[in-house]
């Protein structure tokens, strides 16, 4: 796997590179500016860029933009965007193309190796990777979610970030049938078209988290204001 | 008996009050009725140029002359309102002068100065020359029996009032005459400053509206300047702990996490990691230092402004002079930002103006805290590069303050910054 880093913080740059060569991950090109990370990408044609999103000059989106650049120049490129913070516009705006090869983690996930190379697996194979905080903030804006089962929210949520049936299952200590079940269950309540792709699975799930508007003031709180992750 | 003596000591005590605070403002009408005769002056030349530029208009060559003698006529009248402001009520400037003929001849305030103008070069000048040199006449008279006899012309010329002066005997009257110009002007002087001033105080100050609206104009203006100040401020101290304390203490999970994987597979390679981990802990710990240093340094409070001022200057490479007195406390944003402008001069001063000495005066007027910092260097700080100096201006004005920066090429530089104290 052929990995592209965009980060502005040496540190970082630096702690992330060595824990991915320690992996036996092959980080072809580091980055600490948006023009460098699209000239990386270029040059390199690597199959993951794993981006941040504050980046030079002015320290808010150039992440996120030059994230959807890359995408519009190489649509077949896995990129994993790091955040200090729970942004939902930048999800949003990153996920408007299709989550397929996406994902949007808050940055301290990457402590968590194993969790962190599986979301980076998962997203280089196509797969969707999304924080769990985001999917609590949209979770937490929908009332009908209380017609699911808390077994049945557990999997939802599992499944919003971008998780497979046996990752499910594995996660929750239950059969991959009865995952199955759940998440036949889950589509039925929600109205949606049932779907065994995971990427898609994802979509349809966001896509109709999104579109529910939010019916408490709670539920527009400031993402400092969230219940701690569940990593 | 000695009850009657004792009153009567203290009504000759009154009196004697009575009569040194109606010379103090006899010699305060005085001192206005000749600034009122030197602005009337001014207002003469000033109508004159109007004149002329009118004239001048009037033949189609006037167009130079338009503007020069609309400036002579706002600052004539600014000086007036310098004046009235120095001795009564402060006098507010209207808005900047309009910038055309047209837009004078529209504005109203421009229209009451020329109204101001007319009256003052005729009747302010008539009453300052009437008041302000009697008391060249009281001094006159009283001394005549001095000098009378070297005053030459004959008996009704050398006398300095209406009647002859033959001889000594005839001299002896005009001390009385000069007392009763002490006791006139004494009388009358400070209604004729009064008089004098009325045109100037009720034309040259704003119409009524103008008022209210340009203090609303101005409040309004630093209120959004105090709080895009605060604004700013919060977005900076968010950004330093987003981007730097936060990134630090991820790193640090970074290296924990790849450590506990290299436990699992090959433990000798964990202590450099540990190492890293470590380093960037306490970069996390340094810059969350700074960062709330930033926000209220700490030694402000536990050694108030002269300390920490002092502590500054210790730190400080050029040879530094500082003087502090400031009674009291002020408000802790006041203290900080003064902190913080002393701060940046002194940096500023170390590394850019190879100055050999600085020096850093602190003092409080009244309700404001007044800051002056200055060095022998070679001067030419310049503002608009490096944003330090931007950055402490941004921090002054948030609180309604001034800063005056002076820095010609080749120096000296000085730094003066007046805050109001807030409490």
């Amino acid at each position: 796997m052929r990995i592209v880093i965009a980060e502005d913080d040496p540190l970082l740059r630096e702690g992330l590179a060595l824990l991915l060569r320690a992996e036996s991950l092959d980080v072809v090109a580091t980055a600490d500016h948006p023009a460098d990370f699209l000239t990386a990408v270029d040059l390199h044609a690597p199959d993951v860029a794993i981006v941040d999103v504050r980046m030079p000059p002015t320290h808010t989106d150039e992440g996120i933009v030059a994230a959807v650049e890359a995408r519009r120049r190489r649509p077949d490129l896995a990129v994993l965007v790091l955040s200090a913070h729970v942004e939902q516009a930048f999800a949003t705006e990153l996920l408007s193309g299709g989550a397929a090869r996406l994902g949007y983690l808050l940055k301290e996930r990457v402590g968590r190796v194993a969790h962190f190379l599986d979301a980076l697996h998962r997203v280089a194979g196509g797969g969707t990777a999304i924080d769990p905080d985001v999917v609590a903030q949209l979770l937490r804006r929908d009332t009908a979610l209380e017609r699911l089962s808390p077994r049945e929210l557990d999997v939802l949520s599992l499944m919003a970030e971008g998780l497979g049936n046996t990752a499910i299952a594995e996660n929750l200590s239950v059969t991959e049938g009865a995952v199955h079940k759940h998440i036949r269950n889950i589509f039925a309540k929600l109205d949606l078209a049932p779907t065994d792709r995971a990427d898609r699975r994802v979509a349809a799930v966001l896509r109709y988290l999104e579109n529910t508007p939010a019916p408490r003031p709670d539920a527009a709180s400031p993402p400092f204001l969230d219940s701690p992750a569940r990593y | 008996m000695p009850a009657e003596h004792c009153g009567r000591t203290r009504a000759r005590g009154e009196v004697r009050q009575r009569l040194l605070c109606r010379a103090r403002r006899a010699l305060d009408a005085l001192e206005q009725l000749v600034g009122g005769l030197g602005t009337a002056i001014l207002a003469v030349i000033v109508l004159i140029a109007l004149a002329a530029a009118a004239l001048a208009s009037a033949l189609g060559i006037g167009t130079f002359l338009r503007p020069a003698a609309l400036r002579g006529l706002r600052f004539v009248a600014d000086r007036e309102r310098a004046r009235l402001s120095h001795c009564g009520p402060e006098m507010i400037d209207p808005r900047p002068a309009p910038a055309g003929v047209r837009a004078a001849a529209a504005d109203p305030s421009v229209r009451r100065e020329l109204s101001w103008l007319i009256t003052h070069s005729t009747f302010g000048m008539a009453v300052g020359l009437a008041g302000a040199p009697v008391p060249y006449y009281v001094v006159r008279d009283l001394t005549y029996p001095l000098y009378w006899w070297a005053v030459p012309g004959d008996a009704s010329e050398r006398s300095p009032e209406f009647w002859d002066v033959h001889g000594f005997a005839d001299a002896l009257y005009a001390p009385l005459a000069g007392l009763g110009w002490a006791v006139a002007f004494m009388g009358l002087a400070p209604a004729m400053a009064r008089l004098q001033a009325w045109p100037g105080r009720r034309l040259l100050s704003p119409v009524p509206v103008t008022d209210l609206s340009l203090r609303v104009a101005r409040l309004s203006a630093t209120r959004a300047a105090a709080l895009d100040a605060h604004a700013t401020e919060l977005r900076r101290i968010e950004r330093s702990l987003h981007d730097g304390t936060q990134n630090r203490l991820v790193a640090v999970t970074v290296m924990l996490g790849a450590t506990r994987r290299a436990l699992a597979r090959d433990p000798s390679g964990a202590a450099a990691l540990l190492g890293r981990a470590q380093d960037a802990s306490e970069q996390a710990l340094a810059e969350l230092r700074e960062v709330v240093r930033g926000i209220l340094p700490p030694v402000l409070d536990d050694r108030g402004l002269a300390g920490a001022l002092a502590g500054l200057v210790a730190a400080c490479a050029v040879p530094c002079r500082l003087n502090v007195d400031v009674p009291g406390r002020c408000a802790a944003s006041v203290e900080a930002t003064a902190y913080f402008v002393v701060a940046e001069a002194l940096t500023n001063i170390s590394r850019h103006s190879g100055a050999r000495r600085a020096a850093v005066t602190v003092r409080r007027h009244r309700d404001r805290l007044l800051l002056w910092i200055g060095d022998d260097g070679d001067g030419g700080a310049d503002e608009t590069r490096g944003s330090g100096l931007a950055g402490i201006r941004h921090r002054v004005q948030a609180l309604d303050g001034r800063l005056i920066v002076t820095s010609p090429p080749g120096g000296p530089t000085t730094l003066e910054a007046e805050l109001p104290c807030g409490s």
